[in-house]
């Protein structure tokens, strides 16, 4: 049983990919260049127009995009999953609850790849990795389970409200800007500085740079709240997508 | 097995139709009571709209019902429709995996039928191209072909076998009967009552989502047709 829900899981994901994304080696490149092109405007406003450019602010800003970038993509696919996938939930069963398992599979592929990234931006501003990088794949399990808390929200979202999309897209961006995002937290002052790490980004984001910026373990707070925005997310949506996914097929068509 | 509608007259799930006021129920299916054993071939008949495909749809599991129930044993292989479940921006092979998964096999079954789907399906080189380059028929050979290799035990098919050539028609009609002697069930629906005479022995009349009448597939016919020119004739 295992082993067909991951056969099914992997076929989506790769189907999904092809059809997003294309065929060949260009595919990687589309993947690389998103993130990379999103870092370099950011760095610019930072930088230049700002003028708030902190500790390595290209490392840090890429603390942020790489696992921003997977959050906001699993959103936008998953708001169109049962859209792109009406021909097979109309015409076929399979478990829907698959359906943003699989789409955040897909991102997972792009958001791997984005990693190459963070690694330029070490070497770059010659940040050496350290130990800290053991508490790395506790973030990212994190940051997965988020992604998979989004794409489930987001799925159904998509399919009641379908001309909301635009406006949920926007909801995730704001998340952006209201989390360290552009700017490290230990350069937010005042009760900012406090109220900001509510928002699920922001410890994502701090997690991420305490562990390839500053060479540290992320605080218990980078891991709590963020997975406790996730576990509340499943815990509203789930359920609810459970029971709405056998009626998928008559608004797919 | 209702559809709501919002104003809009957009399908929307039960979720969202009781949480918007001035939406509309329609019934894609009623109170139909059937039971289908196995080696029984039945046909589906009536007009469009009649709930034929909704019949076929939650037998086949892709709708879940408002009310009642639905049992189904055996594995069930379903072409449901021309494009059934192909995504249009993949070649015929990797549709064929797709829906190899979807159906049931494993991937590395999957992959290692690729050369039947082939073979079944001849496409020859156009199994490489995308599916959005196909014909009706080329796609209604390649889902057929493809859902034939999970080896099903329960049969489902609408009107997609109408859209096949002479040559796949004879081989469908063969390998339908294959399924039904080895104690297995096939329900077709369609609009070649000649074709469906020759597959099945049994038929369901369907009208307006209720089913008006079950029994020998000649006798139901004939029922059907006499209410069809019925109704003609008094429009």
């Amino acid at each position: 049983m295992r082993g067909r829900s991951l056969d099914l899981l992997v076929s989506l994901s790769q189907s999904d990919l092809r059809a997003r994304y294309g065929r060949g080696p260009w595919q990687l490149v589309k993947w690389l260049l998103d993130p990379f092109a999103l870092v370099g405007v950011y760095l610019i406003l930072v930088t230049a127009v700002l003028e708030r450019p902190g500790e390595a602010p290209g490392l840090a800003l890429t603390c942020a995009v790489v696992p921003f970038q997977i959050l906001t993509l699993t959103t936008t696919s998953s708001m169109t999953a049962v859209t792109l996938r009406r021909g097979i939930i109309a015409n076929m069963s399979f478990p829907r609850a698959f359906l943003p398992l699989g789409t955040t599979m897909t991102e997972t592929l792009a958001f791997a790849a984005s990693f190459l990234l963070v690694v330029m931006m070490m070497a770059i501003y010659s940040v050496a990795p350290t130990t800290a990088l053991l508490a790395l794949p506790l973030i990212l399990f994190v940051n997965l389970v988020l992604a998979v808390s989004f794409a489930y929200a987001a799925t159904l979202f998509g399919v009641w409200l379908p001309d909301l999309r635009p406006f949920a897209l926007s909801f995730v961006r704001a998340l952006f800007f209201l989390a360290p995002g552009l700017i490290a937290l230990d350069q937010i002052e005042g009760a900012a500085n406090t109220w900001v790490r509510v928002n699920p980004f922001s410890g994502l984001f701090e997690g991420y740079r305490a562990i390839f910026l500053r060479g540290e373990v992320p605080d218990l707070w980078m891991i709590l709240i963020p997975l406790g925005w996730a576990c509340l997310i499943m815990a509203v949506f789930l359920p609810i997508y459970l029971r709405e996914q056998g009626h998928f097929a008559k608004v797919a068509e | 097995m209702r559809f709501v509608f919002d104003r809009q007259r957009r399908p929307v799930t039960p979720a969202m139709g009781r949480l918007r006021r001035h939406c509309e129920t329609n019934w894609g299916l009623r109170g139909v009571d059937v039971e289908v054993g196995p080696g029984e071939s039945v046909a589906l008949l009536g007009g469009n709209g009649a709930g034929k495909t909704t019949l076929l749809k939650v037998m086949a599991g892709v709708y879940t019902l408002d009310e009642g129930a639905v049992a189904v044993e055996g594995r069930v292989g379903s072409l449901l429709s021309i494009n059934g479940g192909l995504m249009p921006e993949l070649t015929g092979r990797e549709n064929a995996v797709l829906l190899g998964v979807l159906a049931g096999l494993s991937r590395p079954q999957a992959f290692a039928s690729l050369e039947s789907v082939l073979q079944s399906s001849r496409l020859g080189n156009a199994f490489e191209r995308p599916v959005s380059s196909y014909s009706q028929g080329m796609r209604a050979r390649l889902g057929f072909a493809t859902i034939l290799e999970s080896r099903p035990q329960v049969l489902l098919l609408d009107e997609v076998h109408e859209a096949l050539d002479d040559d796949f028609r004879v081989d469908f009609e063969r390998i339908s009967e294959e399924i039904r002697s080895a104690g297995g069930i096939v329900v077709v629906a369609g609009h070649d009552h000649q074709l469906l005479s020759r597959m099945t022995s049994r038929a369901l009349h369907l009208k307006d989502a209720s089913l008006i009448d079950d029994g020998p597939f000649d006798t139901v016919l004939g029922g059907y047709l006499a209410r069809d020119r019925g109704e003609a004739a008094s429009r």
